[in-house]
This record gives C-alpha cells, sequence and structure tokens, in this order.
C-alpha cells in the first residue's frame, strides 16, 4: 500500500495484527501496568473472517485519585433502599477474623480497545466500577480523569465520552468518541518527514493512536518511546 | 515487620467480594429465561487471584462466567479458557430467592454451616488434599429485582473455626525469612508453578526447601514424601490480602486441613504475593502459627463452627446494587437518544438549549398526517410533552400516510386517533409523555343547534384550557375553519402557535405573531375599556412599536366557514402528494426550534433567506421567517412575510377584544352566523367598497389565496 494516499483508517484485519503488535511493544514499555490481552470475540458478525474478530483487554487498573473524596463518596451509598440490619444470634464474636476499620473505597477502571468497522478505526471503551463491582457513572468518575482531559472533554470535538453498547458485551460501556481519529492519526504518522512503510505504520498505529487517547485516561507514554520505535 | 509476641492469636483478613455487572446481567437472563420460579441452589464459581499490589488487596470476584450460561449463547461461547492464572476458581453456591421476605428469612446460619460441613467432609475425606481448590469455598444469597433492576445480596466466606484459636509466633515478609538463595529459587519455582498452565490455578500448594537451599513446589497430596527430605516445609497459599500482619481468609480452612489430617503443632506457612505477575517476597509473609487440636476434630461427624459472613462498611448488613442505569431498557433509550442531542450540540450547535426542548410542552391540534409527523419530528428534536388532540378513528387508508398507525389501529371499527397515536408513541420512546384527547373543534360556519350547545361550549372550554396549559400550539386539522377557534384563542393567550396547511402540491407553514394584547399593561386596560381606532393601530404593534406578524387568517378576506359540504369527494378529503406532508411537519417543527432559541421567542422579528444576517455566528440555527411556502411541481420553496391584518378574523384587536367581554357568546354567534365575524371585523364593509371599485383583479391572485409581500 502507497503510504502517501493512506487515508488513516485500518482494516479489521489490520486493526489486529496492529493490536498485537501494540500488546507485545506494551510489555517492553513497562509503564506499570498490566499486559493487554486479546480477547477473541464469541460471535463472529457476517462478512469478517472469525479470528480476526476480538478487542484487546486491560481490565481492573486503579488511577490514584484525590483522597478527601472517600469521605461524601461513603456517604452517599445509593442503596436504593434502607436494608435492615439483620441481628443474627452469631453474635459471638469470632477472634480470629480481622476487623478492619478502615473501608477505604477504591475505583477501578476496564479498558477495551475495540475496532470501529463504521469508522475503520481503534475505539477506546471503558468503564469505572468500586471494589465490590458497583459501576460508576461517568459524571462519578469524570473528576477523577486527568484535569487536562476534563477540559478536552468539554471543549474539544473528538475528546467526549458517551455511554454505547459495547459491541461484544452488549452492556452499556462508555466510549471515547472515534470521529476525528482518521485526521490525527494520518498527521500523527505522516506528520514526520521520513514516510515509513505500511507495515511499520501497522506496528505503530495503535501505540501513536494510544499515546493520544491514553492521556484522556491519564495513562502516558513517553514521548521518546514513539520516536525510538520509528 | 514486627515480630508478633509469641501467643497473639492469628487473625485473618476476611474475603471481599467483588461482583461484575455482567454477573448481574446474566443472572437477570436465566432468571428471566430459564429458572423462571424455580430458586433452587445453584453452583456458581467466583474466582480470585494472589495479591499482586502492595495497598490492595485482590477481591473474589463473580462474573458472567461464574454462572452457567443463558441457553441462546451456550453454542456460541467458546470454552472458558482454561487456567487463566488470575482467575482461579473458587466453588461456591447460588441461593436466589423470589421475593424479599424469602431473602431475609433465609437461616443464614444454617446455609453457612452447610457449606462449612462440605469442606469439613472434603477434608476428612481427602478430596481436598487431592484438589485443594475445595478448600476454599463460598455463598451468595440474592433477591434479584428484576423490575426494579435492583439487586440485594450477601456473601459469605465458611471458615471453620479452630477452638482454641492458632496462635502466632513469628510473622514477617519472606524476604526477610528466607536467604538470599533461598528467596531466589523460591521465586523462580513459584514464578514457574504460576505459568504452567497445569499449576496456575492450584492455590495451595508445599513450598519444600532442601539442604542445598534449593525450592520446590510440591502438591498437597505429596505431603508424606516430603517428610525427610527437605530442611524447611512450607504451606503455601495465593495470598489475596496485602496487610503485612495478617494473612488472607484462605489460611483458616488450610490451617484446618492441616490440622485434621496432619496433625500438626507448629506450621510454617508462606502468604504468596506478587506484583506485576511475578513472586514479590517482600510483599509474601512467612509465618510461624501454633495450633492446638479442638477436641472431636478427629470424628469428622462434628462439624466445627463456622464463620464468615461478610460485612457491609463494617455492619452485619446485605449489600444491594441497582442496575437500573445499564438494564432499564427505557432509561437506556433516554440516554441514547440524548446521546443524540449532545452530538448536536457538540459538534455543530454549541448554543442549543436541549432543558428548553425538553420541557417545552406542545399541543397538537389534529393527529393525521400533519400530527402524526410533527409528532416524530418534536421526538426526533428531544420534546418530551406532546398532547393530541383528534376526534377521528384510524380508517384503513391512514396508516400509508400517517407515519404513526399500523393496520391493527384500524381493526374493528379503528381505534380513535388520539389514542393510537400517543401509544404508538410511546412504543418509539417510552420516556415520551404522551397524552391524548379525543374531541371535535368547533368550527365557524357549522352550526349547532341548541341541544348541541352545551357540548360545543363544553368543547371550546375544554380546548381554551388545553391551550392555556401549553407552551405550543400546532394547527394541524385538515379544514380552515377548524383553526379559527384556535388562533383566536392562542392570539388572545399569546401562545407560540405554528400553522401547517396542505394543497395537493403546496404547502404553507407559518408561524402566528403575538396577539393584540401582548404586554401586560393592555391586559388590564383593554378588557373593560370601549375601544377606540388609535388603540386599534396600537394593536398592530409589538408594544415596541414594531408591526406584529399576522395569523393564518390575516390574509384572508372570508370568514372561515364549511369548506366540506358541497365539494366533490377528491376536493373534501384532503388530497395531496404524499411527500408533502413530511416536509411540511419537519419545517414546521424546525421552525419552532427557532422561535424557542430566539431570544425574542414569538415577538422575533421574521427574517427572509438572502438578506444580511444569514449565516451570522449568533444565529447558529439560521434565519427564522415568518412563513415558508412550498411547492412541489417546481421543488421550490419561499420564506415570506405578512403583518397582520386589522380586519382579521382571529387575531385582530376587535375579534379578541370581543371574546374577552362576550366569551362563549361570541363564539357561538360567530359558529352559527356565518357572516358574523365578517361584520364585526368590516370585511364585508371592506368588500362591499371593493367590489364597488370594480378593480380588474387579476387570475393570479386567485391562484395566490392570500397577498403576500415576497421579499
Amino acid at each position: 500500500m502507497d503510504v502517501l494516499n493512506w487515508d488513516g483508517t485500518l482494516s479489521a484485519k489490520d486493526f489486529r495484527i496492529g493490536a498485537i503488535a501494540f500488546a507485545q511493544k506494551w510489555e517492553t514499555l513497562n509503564l506499570g501496568y498490566p499486559p493487554w490481552s486479546w480477547v477473541p470475540s464469541p460471535k463472529h458478525p457476517p462478512l469478517t473472517s472469525p479470528q480476526e474478530e476480538g478487542y484487546l483487554s486491560l481490565e481492573k487498573i486503579r488511577i490514584s485519585r484525590p483522597k478527601q473524596e472517600d469521605v461524601d463518596q461513603n456517604i452517599k451509598t445509593d442503596t436504593g433502599e434502607e436494608e435492615t440490619s439483620c441481628s443474627e444470634k452469631e453474635d459471638d464474636i469470632d477472634d480470629a477474623t480481622l476487623v478492619q476499620s478502615s473501608h477505604h473505597e477504591l475505583q477501578y477502571y476496564d479498558f477495551h480497545i475495540v475496532y470501529s468497522h463504521t469508522f475503520r478505526v481503534p475505539v477506546l471503551y471503558l468503564r469505572a466500577y468500586r471494589s465490590d463491582g458497583r459501576p460508576l457513572l461517568l459524571d462519578e468518575f469524570e473528576k477523577d480523569l486527568p484535569a487536562c482531559s476534563v477540559k478536552e472533554l468539554s471543549k474539544s470535538k473528538w475528546t467526549f465520552i458517551t455511554q454505547e453498547e459495547h459491541p461484544y458485551l452488549k452492556r452499556p460501556w462508555y466510549k471515547l468518541h472515534p470521529c476525528g481519529t482518521v485526521e490525527w492519526m494520518k498527521l500523527l504518522i505522516l506528520g514526520d518527514t521520513s514516510q515509513p512503510k505500511f507495515e511499520v505504520v501497522l506496528e505503530l498505529y495503535l501505540l501513536s493512536w494510544f499515546s493520544v487517547v491514553g492521556q484522556v485516561i491519564g495513562i502516558r507514554i513517553p514521548v521518546n518511546v514513539l520516536s525510538d520505535c520509528r | 515487620m514486627a515480630k508478633e509476641g509469641s501467643g497473639s492469636i492469628l487473625q485473618f483478613a476476611p474475603f471481599q467480594s467483588s461482583v461484575d455487572e455482567g454477573f448481574w446481567h446474566r443472572l437477570s437472563s436465566l432468571k428471566l429465561n430459564k429458572f423462571g420460579i424455580d430458586d433452587s441452589p445453584i453452583p456458581i464459581s467466583g474466582f480470585f487471584a494472589p495479591c499482586s499490589h502492595s495497598q490492595v488487596s485482590n477481591h473474589l470476584t463473580l462474573l458472567a462466567e461464574s454462572l452457567p450460561s443463558d441457553s441462546n449463547e451456550e453454542s456460541s461461547m467458546p470454552a472458558i479458557a482454561q487456567s487463566n492464572r488470575n482467575r482461579c476458581s473458587v466453588p461456591g453456591i447460588l441461593y436466589n430467592t423470589n421475593t424479599m421476605e424469602s431473602f431475609h428469612a433465609l437461616d443464614k446460619q444454617a446455609l453457612l454451616k452447610a457449606e462449612a460441613k462440605k469442606i469439613w467432609e472434603d477434608i476428612h475425606s481427602g478430596k481436598a488434599v487431592e484438589d485443594c481448590a475445595l478448600l476454599s469455598r463460598f455463598l451468595l444469597i440474592s433477591f434479584a429485582d428484576l423490575k426494579k433492576w435492583s439487586f440485594h445480596y450477601w456473601f459469605a466466606f465458611p471458615a471453620l473455626a479452630l477452638d482454641p484459636p492458632a496462635t502466632l509466633v513469628d510473622l514477617r515478609p519472606a524476604s526477610q525469612w528466607f536467604t538470599a538463595q533461598e528467596a531466589e529459587s523460591i521465586s523462580a519455582a513459584c514464578n514457574e508453578w504460576r505459568n504452567s498452565n497445569v499449576t496456575a490455578d492450584v492455590p495451595f500448594f508445599l513450598v519444600s526447601i532442601g539442604f542445598d537451599s534449593h525450592a520446590a513446589i510440591r502438591h498437597l497430596k505429596d505431603w508424606e514424601a516430603c517428610q525427610g527430605n527437605s530442611q524447611k516445609l512450607l504451606f503455601a497459599f495465593y495470598d489475596p490480602c496485602h496487610l503485612p500482619n495478617n494473612p488472607g481468609w484462605p489460611l483458616r480452612n488450610f490451617l484446618a486441613l492441616i490440622c485434621a489430617r496432619w496433625n500438626l503443632k507448629t506450621v510454617h506457612f508462606l502468604c504468596y504475593r506478587e506484583n506485576r505477575g511475578f513472586a514479590d517476597l517482600s510483599l509474601s509473609l512467612v509465618g510461624e502459627a501454633l495450633i492446638t487440636v479442638p477436641q472431636g476434630w478427629r470424628e469428622h461427624q462434628c462439624v466445627p463452627n463456622a464463620v464468615g459472613w461478610e460485612l457491609n462498611k463494617g455492619r452485619k448488613m446485605p449489600r444491594c446494587i441497582n442496575l437500573a442505569k445499564s438494564m432499564d431498557p427505557t432509561r437506556l433509550a433516554i440516554s441514547a437518544a440524548d446521546l443524540n442531542l449532545k452530538l448536536m450540540r457538540w459538534r455543530a450547535l454549541p448554543s442549543l438549549n436541549l432543558d428548553i426542548l425538553f420541557s417545552v410542552k406542545c399541543l397538537l391540534l389534529g393527529a393525521g398526517t400533519l400530527g402524526c409527523q410533527v409528532a416524530r419530528m418534536l421526538m426526533a428534536w428531544g420534546f418530551r410533552k406532546i398532547t393530541l388532540v383528534d376526534n377521528g378513528r384510524v380508517a384503513m387508508s391512514n396508516p400509508l400516510r400517517q407515519s404513526l398507525y399500523t393496520l391493527d389501529d384500524c381493526l374493528n371499527g379503528g381505534d380513535f386517533k388520539a389514542t393510537a397515536s400517543v401509544r404508538s408513541l410511546q412504543r418509539i420512546f417510552p420516556a415520551v409523555e404522551a397524552e391524548g384527547v379525543v374531541m371535535a373543534i368547533p368550527m365557524p360556519g357549522h352550526p349547532v343547534s341548541s341541544e348541541e350547545e352545551k357540548r360545543v361550549l363544553e368543547d371550546c372550554k375544554r380546548l381554551n384550557d388545553l391551550i392555556d396549559s401549553h407552551d405550543v400550539v400546532f394547527l394541524l386539522t385538515d379544514t380552515r375553519e377548524s383553526r379559527w377557534l384556535p388562533s383566536l384563542l392562542c392570539a388572545n393567550t399569546n401562545k407560540i402557535t405554528i400553522t401547517a396547511a396542505l394543497g395537493f402540491d403546496s404547502f404553507l407553514v407559518m408561524r402566528h405573531g403575538p396577539g393584540p394584547f401582548n404586554s401586560t399593561t393592555d391586559l388590564k386596560t383593554e378588557t373593560t375599556n370601549s375601544l377606540s381606532a388609535a388603540i386599534d393601530n396600537l394593536a398592530l404593534t409589538n408594544k415596541d412599536g414594531r408591526q406584529r406578524l399576522g395569523c393564518y387568517f390575516c390574509n384572508d378576506v372570508v370568514a372561515p366557514t364549511d369548506s366540506t359540504s358541497n365539494r366533490t369527494l377528491d376536493q373534501q378529503c384532503t388530497v395531496t402528494r404524499p411527500g408533502l406532508a413530511p416536509i411540511a411537519s419537519a419545517l414546521a417543527v424546525e421552525l419552532l426550534v427557532g422561535i424557542l432559541h430566539h431570544p425574542e421567542g414569538i415577538f422575533a422579528e421574521a427574517e427572509v433567506a438572502n438578506s444580511n444576517n444569514s449565516g451570522s455566528p449568533e444565529l447558529p440555527l439560521g434565519i427564522l421567517p415568518h412563513q415558508i411556502r412550498g411547492s412541489l411541481p417546481h421543488f421550490q420553496q419561499m420564506t415570506l412575510l405578512g403583518h397582520s391584518s386589522n380586519s382579521c378574523t382571529a387575531c385582530c384587536h376587535t375579534v379578541v377584544s370581543e371574546y374577552r367581554k362576550r366569551g362563549m357568546q361570541f363564539i357561538l354567534q360567530a359558529i352559527n352566523h356565518p357572516t358574523y365575524l365578517e361584520d364585526v371585523t368590516g370585511l364585508t364593509e371592506l368588500m362591499k367598497s371593493a367590489s364597488s371599485f370594480q378593480l380588474d383583479w387579476d387570475d393570479e391572485t386567485e391562484e395566490a389565496d392570500d397577498e403576500c409581500i415576497e421579499l
């Protein structure tokens, strides 16, 4: 393929190749996150050969958040209705059970990189939840995103997060909208004077893409990593 | 770490539960499609992994895969990836009750005891030595309220309590307990264990260190074989807990097994923990515990006491999670609809005021071709409050053109359009607040008998109330005269009014100007005072002196009258080109959105296409015209302006004042006497004087049935 006329998109097959290259690269970067894993799709949408379908997954990521919020998080428990505390006869205290005083609420993030057949680019899906599994709404976790990305979210036209059905899990997830991806991917890949081969573009595609997208969720890829890859 | 004083009770950090949303989704689907009211216990699997972070414990996690698959997925789901190293399986059992009452009524002590007994029996039979995953079991009781999408649940991690409890002699980081050489060998051995498909999910094991400091990892069943040929023998387990001074929960049943099967008094244990997927011996702990074998433990008939119900924020109570936001289809539809509108605002129209669109109440008079289409367009724009007024029933010919109806609505004589349309709107978007009113609109030129009078007056009153209680009125009926009363009532109350009218191949969409009494001072004085010519002129202008925009009747020189009698069938039925109604309806709604976003609202001056202000950044929605006329034969559309007429039969000062003074009597007179309105407004006079001039009317003027000023 002639890279000069490249429109910034990927085919589903290229996505898989790029995704696996990215996952391997990720492990060598050693940024302190667990590895991405490729989750093959259980279902095969028409027009795609089965082995190409799937997504990259990085789950249970903790992003540290300001401490002071824990207090009001604990007050605001949305249990719906008040549970009656069942007084049990089991009251004889078991000395061997550690009673922990602090109930530190943590939150976790799951990130999936899914291929969009419409936009022909990777799309970041994410969700956040408490340690007990309770999902968080965007306005509950938005404030924990890096300040710069919150600002971006409110003003920029491409970095907005919307709730949509996860194409494989069929449950509502949040997604970073992919419109605009093609344009800035072309800038990222072709902006350089050196014109890489398409195979190299493919190697780099997801890493370059994630170097932008990751910032929204507070995961940074050091600048030198990208230039080193060239 | 500090050495614990010997003799202190060994305390275990309880297991913590985490339930993935996917678990509840699958449970709901199973409950609805498979289990029904069958509430017998279901075997499920939980997953856990060694602690992998110095500040956070790992949880026992339930995922969608914890449950049996829903039947429809069965064929397409691949077998659960075997031996995922971070998903060590824990056998569990789920008691999902059918009611909240039975959830609370469950005998929790007995259930816990029953699970503990399974563990106890597996220990005695030796099964737990063969398959050590059986040592950690869990129990989940729940009530799934599928109407509210809320789930009440409570976990228990049954642990056999040693009595007296084990005491701690020593507990410190493994890196301090082992020699450097041993530590290195252990790390390597553990990493190998954890990376092998065969052993990665075996959570209990033996670490034997030979006299050459070489470490080997053995299965529990090799315990006898390890005797004698190792310098140190440790009982190791995947520890989900991160705390530096306490081992995690799985050690409890492990100690019970060690005590019951091997009768040891002193136990060295290794709490195996990881960091970034590798053995971390500074996070891992090694401890020495003293066990006194409790009485009766040799006989397996007597099951030891069990503990383990999970606390909720330190209290003994169940947890509750509400997933309406991700499961309730209505809510999902709302958020998807919001999304579309927000995308529009973010990307193209930053000044779009969605709150206005959500809150404005729209009254649609007529639920035919225009009414159906306007309602759909309103919903597309985010309007939620829609009332449809119609007295007709859905006929067989309707569904093709009237987009809210289907054949079902026509059967058995046909449903009322007002009812059928609302039903259809709710099917399209459950969050719509739609209401249907079956009612005829009283019309001038359709005289009523004295028996009917009462009903007609009631209808007038009802229409008046409807208009009062809405913010916007759409005139979408199929005759001219049925628009008269609402036009008058809207002029009287200064409601935003939009008319859409169809010819065979042309249409008119217009917004009515404000009424003659459009400022509060007018309202007070004019109702009582007699009228003067001066005020009459004033009433043609807005409060700031600008000329008012006209209403649908302002350009007419005849009063509305019966337009359906004595017509041929094709004239009576509204025969139009099918594309016309959707075009006109869409324009009518776009016009409304424009009015609502104009700072002056109903008082906004008319703008016309191609004037200087088009494309101005202050007008993100574009210009706000008064009238749009279109014709299909030429595929043409024009924006026009027509000011209010002081002989208008619906909105002029005289008519509105007369209505204010005489109320329903005036309406009745207008309905029963076709020429009354023309007399009152001076139209009769005007026509007389006009005919006396014998002007040479062009055919053209007749065709364009009202005079518009084209700009």
